[in-house]
């Protein structure tokens, strides 16, 4: 397994924590589903993301805690969904079985819809309205149509089909792309960024979105279950980015769009250093 | 080292119509936008951001062109930088506004057939990205067409990294406004229509429309191209000396018939020595027939220093224009009907302040610059626009070189050769008593004490300016140049309220006296000069109409010594002076002037031995260093104030 960057550490332990106050282990059956899904071991990129991204544009990493929270939480909701039976019908994930294989069908559709509501309700009662109206919208926006469930819709609509590089895209783009420009904008919100700052945090995660997204595509194919928590070739239904460019092509493409996402960061200087960081973490998982 | 895949080209190209990879320019563009929902909001703040990158690759460009077609302007790096601002203000503002009105277009097509915004939403995002390449590639070229002045045309490396970058400006600017636009039309589509694609930035579709418009900039270039290309290269000047010396008075203000009427009751002995050689009635345009144009010193005397037309020379005026923050200035022709309320208008806004005609803004080369750079020794006197001065035009007192010897201090261009100024100025204090002198022996006593101190300052000014050009003529010359304002200044000081009704007919009548006086006056001032002159001596009388104008506005040049045919009476225009002289001098004749030597001036065994020689051009005027103007600037405009020049 790549080891994450040394500076992680820190801003996963505090994701986590807060995580955990949010989300307590234990409780009903629904919030021992919701838990489960939501404490797995995971590298919590989302939430990171935006807690850089606020660093970046001055704010304090607290003030972005909140917001780094929700775009965890909505992710997990998307997992959740995602595994299910009317959808992938994913036996593992995060190295586990996977919510509804634990917990049933019925809990954990009530568990996914329950961290996406409790998302919206921690920006809601987080931050003041103005922000919290824009971070909800922006959240919205990343789980939308244009978003998670457009991206999954077109992903179900292509399970066992041919399909070509433009519909790949737009799958790619709304499950993995849209949440990660999400973490980025929220971060930079928080901090109460201009538009070109924000501009370019979303340049950097759109590219970084697509590069993370053609990796997995990449372990899915050569992975090693161990390090990636779900059963290689999974995926083997359905059209990839490796479908299209190979395997060497799409590690080249990935690697061209870590270094598009780093250019990207050129504004900021030095202290977007860690954010380029993040960026050779993504890389490095495909070599 | 990656083995090349066809398929990750194909897919690196998709990825960049998608807005991945390099979309630095679309980034930057939209960046405002991103909040916004109303298709005008987007296309007014993307706009701007256009406006933003115009400015920034077209000021520079910019900057280069306006200093190769303004002389004077630009002197400097700190003046490029602040044109380059403007311009960049200026076009920015242009572009910005040609994209806005371009996307709104596109917009307001697209609200008319919204079912065709799917179909054709990207051909018009692409007309619009055209059209604003395509007038940015135009104007580039021509930019570089004016620019490449100072460079060359045998330059064509040069020429073709103009055009390429020209080309690379253009089709980013038109792929912003593209972007620009597709972005207008996705925002404005109704629910439910398939939004046009974002355009991408495919490299064969880039390099292709490079190519192709690399080949049509060229084209223009070459259709666009002047028959005749400037020359770069500095002529050899090969003089063919005739060992005689020349001497040149200008004497400003000067009515021809008036003259005559003088000469022949036989008031002015020293003139009429000079009248009595050979002698050519000068027209104030470029030829005979051309009718008396407006009179302004700096433009008539530059003229007749040029042998060129104030269009080609560039002093249209003595009051020009420098723009704020910069030491440049900048002339515009008076025959504009915008000129005026142009100047009004960015006087009142602080843009602009009122300055004097300097050599900065002269584009030809006047006749003792042309002898200098032939190798002759020469010497010019407070000849109009002479400031800022060249060390490489001999001696040069500018026409600020009286108003800096009596100030002292630093030398700001004013004299050159700078070593000319500590002698000057050690006898400044004696010089100024013997004009004074000689100006008091020279006056009418029998005018009344306000005409009496009229005539007495033009007298004194001309005496100076013949004592210093005796001072500087203390080694051997091949030509000196003075220019006397006195005549024109008494002129318009006594008569340009004749006309005024208040003024009563004797009154009127003392002071056209008084003027005659002071030709009688200035015959005697120039009397030693007359008598001085040797055998081996050419002295040549140059006038000019002055500021009050008269009905004929004829000048003369007159010309005695060896060469002088006595009695020859020729016609020519005021262009003609510059290569007379310099044709007494034995420097070849530019056929870029617009002036001819007057040959018949000439005796026939001089014009056998030196028939006028030619050479395709002369050189550009080397463009004079320093010359920073302040606090000199004001105090000239206020001498100039006092005397009547301006107003």
């Amino acid at each position: 397994m790549i080891a994450v960057p040394a500076f992680f550490a820190q801003y996963q332990a505090r994701v986590e924590s807060h995580l955990r106050e949010i989300v307590p282990p234990g409780g009903t059956r629904v919030q021992q589903s919701m838990a489960y899904t939501l404490h797995a071991p995971s590298k919590r990129v989302r939430p990171v993301l935006t807690m850089l991204a606020a660093e970046l544009c001055g704010g304090a990493q607290a003030r972005a805690l909140a917001a780094a929270a929700a775009m965890e939480m909505v992710h997990a909701s998307s997992l959740i969904l995602d595994d299910l039976p009317c959808m992938d019908d994913a036996p593992l994930r995060r190295g586990r079985p996977t919510n509804h294989r634990e917990f049933g069908e019925a809990f954990a559709i009530l568990a996914a819809f329950g961290l996406l509501n409790l998302s919206f309700e921690t920006l809601g009662r987080e931050y003041e309205s103005a922000l919290s109206a824009r971070l909800t919208g922006v959240l919205a926006e990343a789980v939308g149509l244009d978003g998670l469930i457009g991206g999954q819709a077109a992903d179900l609509l292509a399970t066992d089909r041919q399909i070509d590089f433009d519909v790949l895209e737009r799958i790619h783009r709304g499950k993995t792309g849209a949440l990660f420009c999400a973490a980025a904008t929220s971060g930079a919100l928080t901090a109460g960024a201009g538009p070109d700052a924000i501009a370019a945090l979303a340049a950097f995660a759109k590219n970084l979105g697509l590069a993370f997204q053609i990796i997995d595509d990449l372990l899915d194919v050569d992975g090693d279950p161990a390090a990636t928590g779900k059963a290689v070739r999974e995926d083997a239904r359905k059209t990839t980015f490796v479908s299209f460019s190979g395997l060497e092509g799409a590690r080249q493409l990935a690697a061209e769009l870590c270094v598009t996402a780093d250019r990207a960061l050129s504004p900021f200087g030095q202290r977007a250093d860690r954010l380029r960081e993040l960026s050779a973490f993504v890389a490095a998982r495909s070599l | 080292m990656h083995q090349h895949d066809p398929r990750v080209d194909e897919l690196r190209q998709r990825l960049r119509s998608l807005g991945y990879l390099d979309a630095g320019v679309d980034r930057f563009v939209l960046a405002p936008a991103r909040a916004a929902r109303a298709p005008v909001l987007i296309a007014l703040l993307a706009s701007l951001r256009i406006g933003l990158l115009a400015g920034l690759l077209l000021g520079p460009a910019a900057a280069v062109g306006i200093s190769g077609r303004v002389p004077g302007l630009v002197t400097g790096a700190r003046d490029a930088v602040v044109i380059a601002l403007y311009m960049g203000a200026l076009f920015g503002l242009a572009v910005a506004t040609a994209a806005l009105l371009a996307s709104l277009a596109v917009r307001l097509t697209a609200r008319r057939a919204p079912s065709a915004v799917t179909r054709h939403g990207r051909g018009w995002g692409a007309a619009a990205g055209t059209l604003v390449a395509l007038g940015c590639l135009a104007y580039l070229t021509l930019w570089w067409q004016t620019a490449n002045a100072g460079i060359g045309w045998d330059a064509p490396a040069w020429t073709t990294f103009a055009l390429l970058v020209a080309v690379a400006i253009s089709l980013l600017l038109g792929h912003a406004v593209r972007v620009t636009t597709v972005a207008v039309l996705v925002a404005g589509a109704e629910p439910g229509t398939a939004a046009p694609a974002v355009p991408g930035a495919s490299w064969g579709i880039s390099l292709a429309a490079g190519v192709l418009a690399f080949a049509g900039a060229a084209a223009f270039l070459v259709l666009t191209a002047p028959a005749e290309s400037t020359p770069a290269a500095r002529p050899a000047l090969t003089v063919v000396p005739s060992g005689l010396r020349t001497r040149v008075v200008a004497i400003d203000g000067v009515d021809a018939r008036l003259l005559d009427d003088l000469i022949s009751t036989g008031r002015l002995p020293a003139l009429a020595a000079v009248m009595d050689g050979a002698r050519a009635k000068l027209a104030s345009g470029t030829t005979p027939d051309e009718g008396a144009t407006q009179a302004d010193p700096a433009r008539t005397w530059t003229t007749a220093a040029t042998g060129q037309p104030a269009d080609l020379h560039g002093v249209y005026g003595l009051e020009t224009r420098r723009i704020a923050g910069l030491r440049g200035s900048v002339t515009v022709s008076e025959r504009s009907p915008l000129a005026a309320p142009l100047r009004a208008a960015t006087d009142l806004l602080r843009l602009t302040r009122p300055s004097i005609a300097s050599g900065h803004e002269r584009r030809e080369m006047t006749f003792w610059e042309v002898a200098a750079e032939a190798g002759l020794r020469t010497a010019v006197v407070n000849w109009w626009a002479t400031w800022p001065a060249s060390r490489e035009a001999g001696i040069v007192l500018t026409d600020r070189a009286t108003l800096r010897l009596e100030h002292g201090g630093d030398l700001d261009s004013e004299i050159a050769p700078p070593e000319l100024y500590e002698r000057l100025r050690e006898h400044w204090p004696a010089l100024r008593q013997r004009a004074a002198v000689l100006a008091a022996a020279a006056i009418d006593e029998r005018q009344g004490t306000d005409i009496r101190t009229v005539l007495q300052r033009s007298a004194e000014l001309d005496a100076m300016q013949l004592l210093l050009a005796d001072a500087v003529a203390d080694r051997a010359l091949d030509l000196t140049a003075v220019y006397l304002p006195g005549l024109d200044i008494a002129q318009h000081s006594l008569l340009r309220s004749v006309d005024d009704s208040a003024l009563s007919a004797s009154t009127a009548a003392l002071r056209v006296e008084a003027v005659k006086s002071y030709y009688v006056t200035l015959d005697r001032l120039l009397a030693p000069v007359v008598s001085a002159a040797r055998d081996d001596e050419i002295l040549l009388v140059l006038t000019a109409q002055g500021r009050v104008a008269a009905e004929n506005g004829e000048g003369r040049l007159a010309m005695t010594g060896p060469v002088a045919r006595r009695g020859a009476l020729d016609s020519g225009a005021l262009v003609d002076a510059a290569p007379t002289i310099l044709h007494a001098l034995g420097v070849p004749i530019s056929e870029a002037l617009a002036g001819r030597p007057l040959t018949t001036l000439f005796t026939e065994a001089f014009m056998a031995r030196y028939p006028v020689r030619r050479v395709r051009h002369y050189a550009a005027p080397l463009m004079p260093g320093g010359g920073r103007g302040r606090p000199l600037d004001q105090e000239m405009i206020d001498r100039l104030r006092s005397l009547g020049y301006v107003r």
